[in-house]
């Protein structure tokens, strides 16, 4: 093998794989300050350390670097890279040369990110930075600008690169309406992430040029105003949650489709509908992370309806794809596992927001662990599912060998107990008045036992995920020669040879006008 | 350990219990108090999320077991719908979830302007937040620190502002908070009604080092009780300045 | 469109590959950022300047070479899509100057009065000057495209320079402009005014700046005669982009 075709690669596939492996890597050690964070709260006061900072800059790290640098990368990264010229029977993206240069500013986002641990006065501003603490503290607030602004920008080429090559590159026949499901939902994240991180970017300057170059964006002695930050920053962060959600529930219906042997259920209805809705309303939402901070009622009382009305593109999409398994062949294979399993956590998770958009509801409920709860079951834990069941389903795509099939079983297992175990503890005590965000909870004493069942659940779900990752190194490693279509899928990807070479196929592909990605009953 | 596997068992219907009983006891006549209308709505909102998410996973695991692979099913044969078909299954559940949003909203409305209503009648109090306290001044001038002492039976209004950094004063008990912070006053209000009880405050929005420390707690005194307190430690604050 | 495309896949498959494609330019560039970035925290953040400006010093040839090596290498190959791509990046690109905008009216609606105490008297004349330079220099790179299609190399070459020099000679005006304000006391630190003005004047300033970089870098291989048609229509719909915007700028901070 040759290193420097791997490093210096403009191949779309190798791009994807880099990301695959940096955000892995990402996941690793943000996984590492979520079990950090879960010993130190073990019990009440000091148990790990006695310095509040640094578990702050754990959970700086811990959310930064999970949606920074894992979630995001991960989906928009490697599957996105991997998959979408394959599925396009395109032989690459349009601009190879910007492909790696958003793999390689990944890299150095990543690289950014990690520094919190090496650095003087690491940033403990978590991953949302609000001024004015994020001006006054003595932590290294530019590091924090510097990871988004990079990662940011690299997400923005990706994008323009992506809906370039989804827009012209397509074989010939292949029109709009035979898309793989994945292509759509991951060309709505895209421009979500267009439209969107700029105004992150943006944010996140200001706050440096406020600390660093005197400036008075959120000062208010001199005319500035602090609020606006927080809008700025979730008028991307909520829509961020979508450039999440979209790519995973993607992967769930390709693999849903696959394992189900079966047409997507009324596939225009999930495209325009649910993808269209969703991009359409992810803009006008964001006020519902303010509810208590200090904005004039009439916009909150607005955004309440309209975070509300999320439910039904969303809904419309979760329709789509329980329809699909209506008549169909069902198997269980890993992937599939995974993916069912997502189904019921992001059906919990989905559910469980419902009181978050009620405005008068979060009065009580915001800043507590049932907001953490919730979104770690329709985000963090559902996407890392998606993105679990994405890499076993592609597994044998990307290495050409077959990862152990009863381990996958064990790992899923293990961590979807040890999921429900954490998160529903965690809303549990959230709606009794536990605030996120605490390193100590003295003032909650009553909750010990909780959060000791929750440290022990927090370990059951890092077992679990250890055996995927070992899983898949042995797996590439020495696992059994897989062939080209192990899973007997329609999509155009499959019909290349595992894993597929520079410029994906021998000759271009075409496609027919019968052929769509899910047409088995046709066969 | 007993505790914990008790404690899991019980997690679902706790919630779910602990909202009806609450929502009868309702307070003084006129005032509507905000927080067992809390716990009402939380209440309604559960039963309506829960019905949903268990008919959901039913119909869910009904199709998958239902739907597996067997030696004479090898091949998926899902319908292909009709343009009429297709539109329904857009218009239908578009129109069930939309009804369901738009009733929950219409809820959540009318108790978010209870909750911003501030009754006339009521006592009002400057809040300044700092790392890492909280800075209470009342009308006659007595300041109090991490210590708010209200009569029962009277609507509190607190108008908040803070010193240096976000700060959101929490009051789990009330089912209130709101975000405090410098350039903007902002306020919260609550109807304390069981003299001789005391109730925490606590910081809920991330404002530093210290964060999970800054506490303080509401103390309800009989209306007698607090006139007496007001009035001798108005008296010396009057001295002292 | 696609009848493009059929005939691009039929010219690159001719059997199988063994080859992987590379570049290392990508990587350059990327360690000049990294560069970049720990310049900025070494000197803003650790005070610590003389390592600031040895980090800066690394990243500024490994940028400047990166772009230069990727130009040479990639310039005239597969450039027949980047007329749209600019176009999403125009978006994303759209989207920054949006959140400056909603800011600074977001603060100055909710302001009590305005301009706040310190602001000085903004000229009138001026920009109204440097407008009617930056549109002439958008007519132009029209110009400059319009002989390009006509074949016509030096009358290409001709208007592009006349663009790059009218650009120069805005981005000398808005030096000029900011120097005697500066020296006038009125500076970015001044009041949330002097915060809105430099830096919403300065974002624009660098993406004329950006802009003059993607010509020049284009003018190079030109004058060697590799006149790629994709990359010109790209790098004006740029420009026209960064014109259009000034007029947002203009009169929002300059007569509003």
């Amino acid at each position: 093998m040759n290193l420097k075709e791997w490093i210096f690669t403009t191949d779309h596939k190798r791009v994807g794989v880099l990301y695959l492996i940096g955000s892995i890597a990402a996941f690793i050690v943000a996984g590492i300050m979520a079990l950090l964070m879960r010993a130190e709260l073990s019990t009440v006061g000091p148990t790990i350390t006695s310095n509040p900072t640094t578990y702050n800059v754990w959970l700086y790290a811990h959310g930064a670097v999970m949606i920074l640098g894992f979630q995001i990368p991960a989906l928009t990264g490697f599957f996105a890279n991997y998959c979408i010229p394959l599925m396009i029977g395109a032989k690459d993206v349009a601009f190879p040369r910007v492909n790696a240069l958003s793999v390689w500013l990944f890299y150095v986002g990543i690289i950014l990110a990690l520094l919190t641990f090496f650095i003087p006065d690491p940033p403990d501003i978590m991953w949302t930075g609000y001024p004015p603490y994020s001006t006054i503290t003595t932590g290294n607030t530019a590091l924090y600008t510097f990871t988004v602004l990079i990662l940011g920008f690299a997400s923005i080429i990706g994008g323009v690169n992506f809906l370039t090559t989804i827009t012209y590159m397509r074989a010939p026949g292949l029109t709009w309406n035979k898309l793989n499901i994945f292509v759509w939902c991951t060309l709505g994240a895209f421009v979500l992430q267009l439209i969107f991180v700029p105004v992150l970017g943006t944010a996140v300057t200001l706050i440096s040029m406020d600390k660093y170059l005197g400036t008075h964006f959120f000062d208010p002695t001199r005319g500035g105003d602090v609020l606006t930050y927080q809008n700025l920053f979730w008028f991307y962060s909520h829509p961020a949650v979508y450039v999440i959600f979209l790519p995973f529930f993607g992967v769930l219906f390709e693999i849903v489709a696959t394992f189900a042997k079966n047409q997507v259920f009324n596939y225009k209805a999930v495209v325009y509908a649910g993808i269209g809705g969703i991009v359409l309303l992810a803009g006008e939402v964001w006020v519902h992370h303010l509810y208590v901070s200090g904005m004039v009622d009439w916009i909150r009382v607005g955004q309440m309806v309209t975070t509300l009305l999320i439910s039904v593109p969303v809904g419309l999409m979760l329709i789509g794809l329980v329809g699909t398994l209506y008549k169909g062949s069902i198997t269980f294979e890993t992937p599939m596992l995974y993916a069912l399993g997502v189904l019921f956590l992001f059906l919990i998770g989905g559910l469980t927001g419902i009181p978050l958009a009620v405005a008068s509801l979060t009065l009580h409920l915001s800043d507590t662990y049932y907001v953490v709860g919730h979104f770690h079951y329709v985000m963090a834990v559902a996407g890392t599912f998606s993105i679990f069941a994405g890499v076993y389903y592609w597994f044998p795509k990307v290495t050409g060998r077959m990862y152990n099939e009863f381990w996958g079983k064990v790992g899923f297992w293990i961590t979807f107990v040890g999921t429900n175990i954490v998160f529903w503890t965690m809303m549990d005590i959230g709606v009794k008045g536990m605030p996120r965000r605490y390193y100590d909870y003295a003032h909650f004493s009553q909750f010990e036992g909780a959060h000791q069942l929750m440290t022990i659940g927090a370990v059951i779900l890092g077992v679990g995920f250890a055996i995927a990752l070992i899983n898949w190194i042995v797996g590439a490693a020495k696992g059994q020669p897989a062939g080209d279509n192990p899973w007997g899928s329609m999509s155009l990807e499959w019909t290349t040879v595992s894993p597929p070479p520079h410029g994906n196929w021998p000759t271009p592909p075409s496609v027919s006008e019968e052929w769509t990605p899910y047409a088995y009953g046709k066969r | 350990m007993d505790k914990i596997l008790k404690r899991l068992a019980v997690t679902s219907v706790a919630a779910a219990a602990a909202g009806g009983a609450m929502a009868a006891a309702g307070g003084a006549e006129r005032v509507f108090d905000p927080a067992p209308g809390w716990d009402y709505l939380w209440k309604e909102v559960l039963i309506d999320i829960s019905v949903i998410g268990i008919l959901f996973a039913l119909m869910t695991a009904y199709l998958i077991w239902r739907y597996r692979r067997t030696p004479d099913n090898v091949v998926g044969s899902g319908p292909r719908l009709s343009p009429a078909a297709a539109v329904g299954w857009v218009v239908i559940p578009t129109f069930v979830f939309m009804a369901d949003d738009f009733f929950i909203a219409a809820n959540g409305w009318a108790l978010w302007n209870k909750y911003r209503d501030v009754p006339a009648d009521r006592l009002e109090i400057q809040l300044e937040s700092g790392m890492y306290s909280w800075d209470y001044t009342y009308p006659n001038g007595v300041q109090t620190q991490n210590e708010l002492i209200v009569p029962a039976g009277k609507p509190i209004l607190l108008r908040m502002t803070s010193r240096d950094t976000l700060h959101s004063h929490f009051i789990p008990d009330f089912r209130v908070k709101e975000d405090s912070m410098p350039g903007r006053v902002t306020y919260i209000w609550f109807l304390p009604k069981e003299a001789g009880k005391e109730h925490l405050v606590t910081c809920a929005e991330y404002c530093g080092v210290m964060h999970s420390y800054m506490a303080g707690r509401v103390v309800v005194k009989t209306p007698e009780e607090f006139k007496a307190w007001y009035e001798t430690s108005g008296a010396s604050a009057k001295k002292s300045s | 469109m696609s009848q493009h495309h059929v005939a691009h896949h039929d010219a690159h498959h001719g059997g199988h590959h063994a080859h992987w494609d590379t570049s290392v330019w990508p990587a350059v560039i990327s360690i000049g950022i990294l560069a970049w970035s720990l310049a900025f925290s070494f000197h803003f953040v650790y005070h610590q300047s003389f390592a600031g400006l040895i980090t800066f010093g690394l990243g500024l040839p490994l940028i400047l070479a990166g772009i230069a090596g990727w130009t040479s290498e990639a310039m005239g190959k597969g450039e027949g899509l980047s007329f749209g791509a600019m176009g999403w990046f125009i978006l994303a690109e759209a989207m920054i100057f949006m959140s400056f905008f909603a800011y600074y009216w977001f603060m100055r609606l909710n302001s009590p009065a305005w301009p706040p105490a310190g602001t000085p008297e903004l000229p009138v004349v001026y920009p109204l000057v440097m407008t009617a330079v930056l549109v002439g220099s958008s007519i132009t790179i029209h110009a400059a495209e319009h002989q390009m299609d006509l074949g016509n190399k030096s009358g290409f070459l001709t208007w592009l320079v006349v663009t790059i020099v009218l650009g120069l000679t805005f981005l000398g005006m808005s030096v000029y402009e900011w120097t005697h304000l500066i020296h006038g006391g009125f500076t970015i630190a001044t009041n949330s005014f002097g915060t809105t003005f430099y830096s919403i004047t300065g974002l624009h300033g660098s993406h004329v700046v950006v802009g003059l970089a993607i010509f020049l870098a284009g003018l190079l291989p030109a004058l060697r005669g590799n006149i790629s048609h994709g990359f010109w229509r790209t790098a004006s719909l740029y420009w026209h982009f960064v014109d259009v915007i000034w007029f947002f700028v203009v009169s929002q901070v300059y007569f509003w």
